[in-house]
């Protein structure tokens, strides 16, 4: 993936730019709002990461509207510490599709930009959904491990449904709250592990390959794939 | 400051004066008008009478019996006020006390006003002439300017009335001007002790009831509540000191502790992986008071929607049960039908999860936890959560909502002691509040909310809130905007 940093605070910067290479990508990085307008409008990028209050008389959300008023569609992380929820609905109301509020966790950005990425190229038409030996039919909403058929709770069919369009990148805990119960804060407790665990249950039995993967200090996986079973 | 009060009170006085002068002499231009119509009116109806009656005597007695007649009155006349002619036909003086036909005089009947020299001395007199039979003329008068020092004195008391008006507003203004002075000035004092730093300080109470006392007792309540807020961001301060200085020391020493000791690389993951467990606590705990900032600053008001409180009750409970499970605690919801409320679905879904979050805590082991909605008798929604765990003493119900309160029973589990304190909040900005009861065994929290909570809370009544005990409103109330003063510092930035 090729990314794009715009961020004025040097130690974050250089925090983020160091974990996405680690991860295997590649980023530019602008700490000001003029740079980072012309960086974001001249180079084609996968995911732009926008900080929201730059030096440079241009800020994040005025940057964001200009390159979708261009056209631009280049899918925009907000990074702000602005936390409020007003402030988060301006951010996506400028045209910014996801908003992730510092401090954070960098496996929560990695695995929130690996989401924006794919939902830029992939389609949400498809009825049914694979990974490995489970399929999931969104029609009949029934989903099917080989030959066995796993019954669901409707919460779960929509975990399930998430983790599927998902599959082989990393979901958080936030992004599961967010996406399949729309909650938007912080519950006290661990419920979604409680959930996860729940599912995973159903779906991955002793004798079958584990799908549902926790990955150490993010959040949840279902993969198919060997070599990511570590 | 003082100045402005000064040249205010002494402009006071003089548009009091200004006024009040005004006011006399429109009062008093009409009152002359009136009495010169009327003084006038009644003269020349005299001076016609007698005119008529002279007449009758010279159609009686000729013009000797009226020479003679008139010369009779001349003679018994001691006053010279009264002005009588009787001319031949050629205007030659036959009887009266005037020695010729005043000049300019019209010899035609009627009436009018002339300038005319009498026993020497110029002055100005009514006639009024009548003409006799035979051409004889007959004049009959009045000497107005008998009734000029009259005149004057009327003027003479108007100016004095205005003069005594002028003294008592002069001294009228100083007076006020003094007693105003003097208890703004107490206000002023007592304001600029407060800006000390001595927030004990009030205005001194009622005096006679006027608009100063009602400003005086506006200010003191004012007073009361910023005396409230400045505590109660002190006993905040000192909680937060406590709580995020706990966790942050925590952080510190395993921090120096690896850089001192530098152990193996496993353990020093390990405890790297601590640390970052011990900043994610103190971020949630900033998240947490950010969160109540938000909602005490009331801005959230803006995104009240129409909202399905049953609905909400039930998916947050769907969210808690696995958890429930876990613990063997049973988490039911009753199902009670749509309830409408207007409101913020994403903190009602909050605090009724911490409510949930909550209950599962205490809740005894394989014990249940029940979840309700229903329209209260008052009209507002409640939004109950009913544990059967130990339950909490009547003190405790009071101090549990406060921020960073933790109960003792509590000490051990997780939490931050924000949890209760972001209900109350949302009940609050929703128009209600957060009432803790005893559920036998158990704690029975009840988050009661207005309907249609769109209007701000009412703010006439102290308690401002209707359905809740003043005890928990009271505490409530006393914090509100407390969290406005630390979302504005750069934290939030």
């Amino acid at each position: 993936m090729k990314l794009l940093l715009v961020e004025d605070n040097e130690r974050v910067s250089q925090f983020v730019i160091k974990g996405l290479k680690e991860a295997g990508h590649t980023a530019d990085h602008a700490d000001n709002g003029r740079d980072g307008m012309f960086l974001a409008a001249s180079e084609p990028y996968d995911v732009i990461i926008m900080d929201r209050m730059l030096p440079g008389q241009i800020d994040g959300l005025a940057i964001i509207e200009a390159l979708r008023k261009a056209g631009n569609r280049t899918p925009i992380l907000i990074l702000s510490a602005l936390s409020d929820v007003d402030e988060r609905i301006r951010g996506l109301k400028s045209g910014g599709d996801d908003y992730l509020t510092k401090p954070f966790a960098f496996g929560e950005l990695l695995a929130r930009l690996d989401v924006l990425a794919r939902r830029a190229h992939g389609n949400s038409t498809e009825t049914t959904l694979d990974v490995g030996d489970l399929r999931m039919d969104l029609l009949s909403r029934k989903a099917v491990r080989g030959e066995r058929v796993i019954t669901l709770q409707p919460r779960e069919f929509k975990l399930l449904e998430y983790l599927m369009r998902h599959a082989e990148q990393v979901v958080t805990r936030t992004m599961l709250l967010e996406n399949v119960w729309d909650y938007h804060f912080d519950p006290q407790t661990n419920v979604v592990d409680v959930h996860i665990s729940k599912l995973r249950q159903k779906i991955d039995t002793e004798r079958e390959l584990p799908l549902l993967r926790t990955v150490r200090n993010a959040g949840y996986m279902l993969s198919a794939s060997v070599e990511n079973n570590g | 400051m003082n100045r402005m009060i000064q040249s205010s009170a002494f402009t006071l006085a003089f548009v009091y004066v200004a006024v009040a002068i005004a006011a006399l002499i429109l009062f008093a231009a009409p009152l002359w008008y009136a009495w010169q119509v009327t003084i006038q009116d009644g003269r020349v109806e005299l001076l016609q009478a007698d005119a008529q009656r002279l007449t009758e005597v010279f159609r009686r007695d000729g013009p000797d019996g009226l020479k003679a007649f008139i010369d009779t009155r001349v003679g018994l006349q001691i006053a010279g006020e009264r002005i009588l002619l009787l001319t031949d036909p050629s205007l030659r003086p036959l009887a009266g006390n005037v020695p010729a036909w005043p000049e300019g005089m019209p010899v035609t009947p009627g009436m009018s006003t002339i300038a005319m020299d009498l026993a020497g001395q110029s002055t100005e007199a009514v006639l009024v002439r009548a003409s006799l039979p035979g051409g004889y003329h007959l004049l009959v008068g009045r000497d107005v300017a008998r009734f000029l020092p009259l005149e004057r004195r009327f003027w003479y008391g108007l100016a004095g009335a205005v003069s005594v008006l002028c003294i008592v507003g002069a001294l009228g203004g100083f007076l006020i001007r003094r007693t105003l002075l003097s208890r703004i000035d107490s206000i002023r004092r007592t304001v600029h002790a407060i800006m000390q730093g001595d927030l004990s300080h009030r205005l001194p109470g009622p005096q006679s009831g006027d608009e100063l006392d009602t400003l005086s007792h506006t200010i003191n309540r004012m007073l009361d509540q910023i005396e409230q807020l400045f505590h109660g961001i002190r006993d905040v301060s000192n909680a937060i000191a406590h709580d995020l200085r706990t966790p942050l020391a925590e952080l510190r020493s395993r921090l120096e502790e690896l850089s001192l000791t530098r152990p193996s690389t496993h353990e020093t993951f390990a405890e790297i992986d601590a640390a970052v467990a011990d900043v994610d606590r103190v971020i949630r705990i900033f998240n947490a008071l950010l969160r109540l900032a938000e909602i005490d600053s009331g801005m959230r008001r803006s995104g009240f929607v129409p909202v399905n409180a049953a609905e909400l009750a039930v998916q947050a409970v769907e969210l808690y049960v696995p958890a429930a499970e876990l613990k063997g605690i049973s988490l039911t919801c009753r199902d009670t039908g749509p309830i409408p409320v207007s409101g913020d679905p994403l903190l009602l879904a909050q605090a009724v999860s911490n409510l949930i979050d909550n209950a599962l805590k205490y809740a005894s082991d394989g014990g249940k936890v029940t979840v309700e909605v229903q329209r209260s008798a008052q009209g507002a929604v409640e939004i109950a959560v009913a544990d059967d765990g130990p339950g909490i003493s009547d003190s405790e119900k009071i101090k549990a909502p406060e921020r960073f309160y933790r109960g003792d029973t509590s000490r051990g589990t997780p939490g931050v002691g924000l949890g209760l304190s972001l209900v109350a909040a949302v009940a609050k900005l929703h128009g209600g509040a957060l009432v803790l009861a005893d559920n036998h065994p158990g704690l029975r929290a009840q988050m009661l909310i207005e309907p249609n909570a769109e209007r701000p809370w009412r703010q006439d009544t102290p308690s401002g809130l209707s359905a809740a005990p003043a005890a928990v409103d009271g505490l409530e109330l006393a914090r509100v905007g407390t969290f406005a003063a630390i979302k504005s510092q750069p934290l939030s930035r």
